[in-house]
């Protein structure tokens, strides 16, 4: 206990805590969405992509978030464009891409001789989060909630039926748009801190847990967002505790409770 | 009398077929029509297309008013984690409309007492039987007050309660002015309703009318 404690005295540990806290309530509450409407996978294929411009990025030595941020942006759009127009094809786009991406990001960095510096961006690192970071994370929360909430009506009725919503008029395919720019701007900022090759989980699984925990569609939003904030809490002190690397212990402390509030489930 | 939807030669095609072909038809307020016809005639089809959600390959579209759809229940995602009354009450959304106002929520509540499914309001949808999801459905289409009633298919699989109900609300809001469309594959749903005119389609075009 007394070192958890210690741990908080370090700069680097309270700016994880809050930065990390931040985005993966964001992720978690957007994961709600991208996990009812059968998007879970887009998380992943962004994040790959987000590997491969960062490997460019630091291949060519400029800063990394002047490649990753456009390139995600423009991933996400065109994941759920082709997701929209030929409804069966969403996943194989994200499959194509991502596994594409990962390919090139690694051949570039091996090309490069810049391989020793991709693991803290597959697995992530909390030394990496700076005060800019944090301060990102706070702009990024503040965006997300605020939008979240005043298009909850919105959002809820065209995660629920996205045909019922367009005959009444709604335009969709402009908030197909926002939910896209959000899930780009949450990968990008989230990859710092959990690695690429694991901020979908932080996306999807509070969502999966709360759905399975959860009763109607509020509830489950508000239960996604606090199990995110627990299994981020947990999962970062136990990465300290046994020396792994912070995202890994975000995600198996996010299994755990699924895990849990599934066995609990079935026992009732 | 306004008129509240006309079509007029109306071709939907997917791809090199031709699902709809040289359909024309008008609804007044205060009508009924019934859209009849076999399993892949196309009459679900040109119903989409009347609610706006499939476009016409050529041909006209034209509405006046507010307009409510019901689509297939088999559309419906059982599993969704929503409350039967967080389902109707989206029945008033709008577009350029993002809040809810108390008298959206009373005619919610209202809707879902005229259908008989005021005591299911915080039920969890997953947890309703077929017949009371459709229930739900027409509730959430009627809170919007339309002018225009597209249902697709609604009577399906309802016991003879719940189609009393569905035809008693149909008749209340024909009297309002509400015009309705209604596809039905199984001409008998339609026994013993004296008011309405009939379509029926085979093959994309309108064999008797």
């Amino acid at each position: 206990m007394n070192e958890v404690i210690d741990l908080l005295s370090y700069p680097f540990v309270y700016r994880a805590l809050i930065a990390g806290s931040l985005i993966s309530v964001c992720a978690s509450v957007l994961g709600v969405i991208l996990v009812l409407k059968h998007y879970s996978l887009i998380g992943h294929g962004l994040s790959e992509i987000g590997f491969a411009s960062l490997s460019l990025s630091s291949a060519l030595k400029i800063p990394a978030m002047y490649v990753a941020a456009p390139s995600v942006f423009i991933a996400s759009f065109v994941i759920m464009f082709v997701s929209r127009k030929y409804k069966t094809a969403g996943d194989i786009a994200i499959a194509a891409a991502s596994s594409s991406a990962l390919a090139a990001g690694i051949a570039v960095s091996s090309l490069t001789g810049t391989a020793s510096n991709m693991s803290s961006y597959l697995f992530g690192s909390v030394l990496a989060v700076t005060e800019n970071d944090l301060l990102l994370s706070v702009i990024l929360s503040f965006i997300v909630i605020s939008v979240f909430i005043v298009l909850y009506n919105r959002l809820f009725l065209i995660t629920y039926n996205e045909d019922y919503a367009r005959s009444l008029g709604i335009n969709t395919a402009f908030y197909q748009l926002i939910i896209s720019v959000l899930t780009a701007m949450i990968v990008v900022a989230g990859m710092k801190l959990t690695g690429t090759l694991l901020i979908s989980g932080v996306i999807i699984l509070p969502a999966v847990t709360a759905k399975i925990i959860a009763s109607g569609f509020r509830s489950l939003v508000i239960m996604s967002g606090i199990i995110s904030f627990i299994a981020f809490v947990f999962g970062l002190i136990a990465s300290f505790i046994f020396n792994i690397p912070a995202g890994a212990g975000v995600i198996l402390m996010n299994t755990m409770i699924l895990i849990i509030a599934r066995v609990v489930r079935l026992k009732k | 009398m306004t008129e509240r939807l006309r079509l007029s030669n109306a071709v939907i095609k997917y791809g090199d077929v031709t699902a709809v072909n040289g359909v024309s038809m008008t609804a007044n307020e205060g009508e009924m029509i019934f859209i009849t016809g076999s399993n892949g005639s196309g009459k679900s089809t040109l119903i989409k297309a009347i609610a706006g959600l499939l476009p016409l390959s050529s041909g006209s579209l034209e509405r006046t008013g507010k307009m409510s759809y019901v689509p297939q229940y088999e559309d419906a995602d059982r599993d969704f984690p929503a409350r039967a009354f967080e389902i109707v009450i989206t029945g008033t959304q709008r577009h350029g409309k993002l809040f809810y106002t108390h008298d959206d929520t009373e005619r919610a509540l209202t809707a879902m007492k005229e259908l008989g499914i005021y005591d299911l309001a915080d039920k969890e949808i997953r947890t309703l039987s077929g017949g009371q999801l459709r229930r739900v459905f027409l509730a959430r289409a009627i809170c919007g007050n339309p002018e225009l009633l597209l249902l697709d298919e609604p009577c399906a699989g309802l016991d003879a309660q719940s189609h009393e109900v569905l035809f008693n609300v149909i008749r209340n809001i024909l009297s309002g002015g509400c015009a309705v469309v209604m596809v039905t594959h199984d001409i008998s749903d339609i026994d013993g309703i004296s008011e309405g005119r009939i379509i029926k389609i085979s093959g994309g075009r309108i064999s008797i009318q």
